[in-house]
């Protein structure tokens, strides 16, 4: 799967966990850029994710992630 | 020796002095030789018990560095950790832990047992193992100097009671300890000017009143324990925020400035953003060592490992501040009040969004439902013991005793002591606001130096009318 197509899939994950149909995310963006993205819905997304992508995240690799490009090269490295 | 004494006062600015004239490069010896001395004032055994624990974490961070196989590494960090914890759980529950495992113990084993907990202990066991997990979570690089290392554990400015600064945020500002110059200096001044005015002037003002409130519930009226449970929260609020302004004026002196620990918690939505706006410091480390990876562990237990990771998070946070019932029952009571929260967080939000009237109507109802919830919680965090917290809600409870007394008709002292609080905290968040508001700042920074000296003069005499009487912060304790 390609980054653009991780990217894809990702926002789909993120639209439904944070129930916004309309959000748009990059590679830049961060907990902070995201309304009511805090430590309850980091996992949420994380457990979504790895439902989606059918993958799975240890707690220092989900602990090290700093915004979305983090994330979308951890999955893309858990896909390989 | 407390931050509010003269020898303090002493002690900071010959260290400031000393610290001014040092090279850059031996600035963090300088700060680590006034945080052992700041520490040995209060118990050279104990600063003795600093020093061997951070030996310890450091040797373990060292070897975690030195691994050859995954394992090896696994167990120096663990080791370290354990240590670290047996330690504070010895000194911190080694009597309700004997008195749990022993309960018929013979006359006198509590006493021979109740040991004093090492000044500062909760705070800087909570950054040695936040170190080591860092270390092991490669989020921070193993720091190879042993100075900074022991500097980051007992930083005198936090050690008392924070907050708890991460490790990699401290060394980051280390790496450039540059002279001191006169923006910072004032900068760090008048913040430690606005904690003592919060301290000594404002914080003590509801005490008597709680005291007396609290040591026999039953013999008020229902509006007066109300009024009092409010002051609590406002005195606590006031107390603990001033005490951490205190610590990061300090800090900013010396060219570290540590995290905020509030951000205007009173005026939260939900219980939810309510820790994360109050001992911001506290409540992001459990997150960040406790809750996340207690959540990720449990995360196939769905909403269950949520529930039983929040409620972990929050007893944890009550227990925290020493081993009694009632910090339990202030835990016990927030992890309830988060788990509903974050169980209904999603309907609710969709409520709203559909509701464009009612919307408006919750942002002025959601604060106050969620001021009153902690105001609640905060009754058992305070009470001297279980009975005596749940005697107070039972006469708080309209029709307990005295029925029907307006709020008005509250006894002299109470109303007297509660406009007082009420004024003093709306004073103190305006003061907030203005502080943290950009434009407001700038404002009063541009002000002619006649409207600036003013206000700190004035500032000072009212410190030093109001400090005949200044009670021991109430952090100070845990």
């Amino acid at each position: 799967m390609t980054r653009e197509e991780i990217h894809e899939r990702l926002t789909e994950v993120f639209r439904d966990v944070f129930d916004d149909p309309t959000l748009v995310i990059s590679d830049a963006t961060t907990a902070r850029d995201v309304e009511g993205w805090d430590s309850l819905m980091h996992v949420n997304l994380i457990v979504a994710t790895e439902k989606a992508l059918n993958v799975s995240f240890t707690t220092k690799q989900v602990q090290s992630l700093t915004n979305v490009g983090d994330f979308i090269s951890l999955i893309a490295s858990r896909l390989t | 020796m407390s931050f509010l004494s003269p020898e303090f006062a002493v002690v900071l600015a010959l260290g400031f002095a000393l610290f001014y004239v040092s090279p850059s490069r031996y600035r963090p010896h300088v700060l680590l030789g006034l945080s052992y001395v700041f520490y040995v004032t209060w118990s050279a055994y104990y600063a003795l018990l600093l020093f061997s624990l951070t030996a310890l974490v450091y040797l373990a961070s060292r070897l975690f560095e030195r691994r050859t196989a995954g394992s090896e590494g696994f167990v120096a960090i663990t080791a370290g950790v354990a240590a670290v914890l047996l330690v504070l759980a010895l000194f911190k529950y080694g009597v309700w832990l004997i008195d749990a495992a022993i309960p018929t113990r013979a006359h006198g084993t509590a006493a021979a047992f109740a040991l004093v907990a090492p000044l500062g202990l909760s705070y800087y066991s909570f950054k040695m193992v936040g170190y080591l997990l860092d270390v092991y979570w490669e989020r921070v690089p193993v720091e190879r100097r042993f100075v900074p290392v022991a500097l980051y554990f007992s930083f005198f400015p936090q050690i008392v009671s924070g907050p708890i600064q991460r490790a990699g945020d401290f060394f980051g500002q280390l790496a450039s300890l540059d002279t001191p110059d006169a923006d910072r200096v004032v900068a760090g001044l008048r913040r430690i000017l606005f904690g003592v005015f919060k301290k000594v002037v404002a914080a003590d003002i509801p005490a008597v009143l709680v005291d007396k409130l609290h040591s026999s519930p039953s013999a008020f009226s229902p509006p007066e324990l109300l009024l009092g449970a409010y002051c609590f929260a406002f005195q606590l609020y006031i107390d603990f925020s001033g005490l951490t302004d205190i610590a990061i004026g300090i800090g900013q002196l010396f060219g570290v400035t540590g995290p905020e620990n509030f951000d205007r918690p009173f005026f939260a939505a939900d219980v939810q953003e309510f820790w994360r706006r109050w001992h911001m410091s506290l409540t992001t480390w459990l997150t960040d060592y406790l809750f996340m990876p207690l959540r990720m562990a449990l995360r196939r237990l769905g909403q269950l490992g949520l529930c039983t990771a929040i409620f972990v998070n929050m007893v944890a946070i009550g227990v925290w501040h020493g081993p009694s019932s009632t910090y339990l029952a202030f835990g016990v009571l927030n992890g309830v009040f988060m788990i509903v929260s974050a169980l209904t967080l999603k309907k609710r939000k969709r409520f709203s969004q559909n509701r464009l009237a009612l919307a408006r109507v919750r942002r002025i109802t959601a604060p106050v439902v969620t001021f009153h919830l902690i105001v609640f919680a905060l009754i058992f965090f305070r009470a001297g013991s279980l009975t005596s917290a749940v005697e107070y809600v039972v006469h708080l409870l309209p029709g307990a005793q005295s029925t029907g007394i307006p709020l008005w008709r509250v006894g002299w002292l109470a109303r007297t002591v509660g406009a007082q609080t009420l004024l003093a905290f709306a004073g103190i968040e305006a003061i907030e606001w203005a502080r943290r508001t950009p434009e407001w700042s700038a404002r009063f920074l541009s002000a002619s130096p006649w409207v600036r000296w003013s206000v700190y003069y004035a500032c000072i005499a009212m410190i030093v009318l109001s400090a005949q009487a200044t009670r021991a912060f109430i952090y100070a304790q845990f």
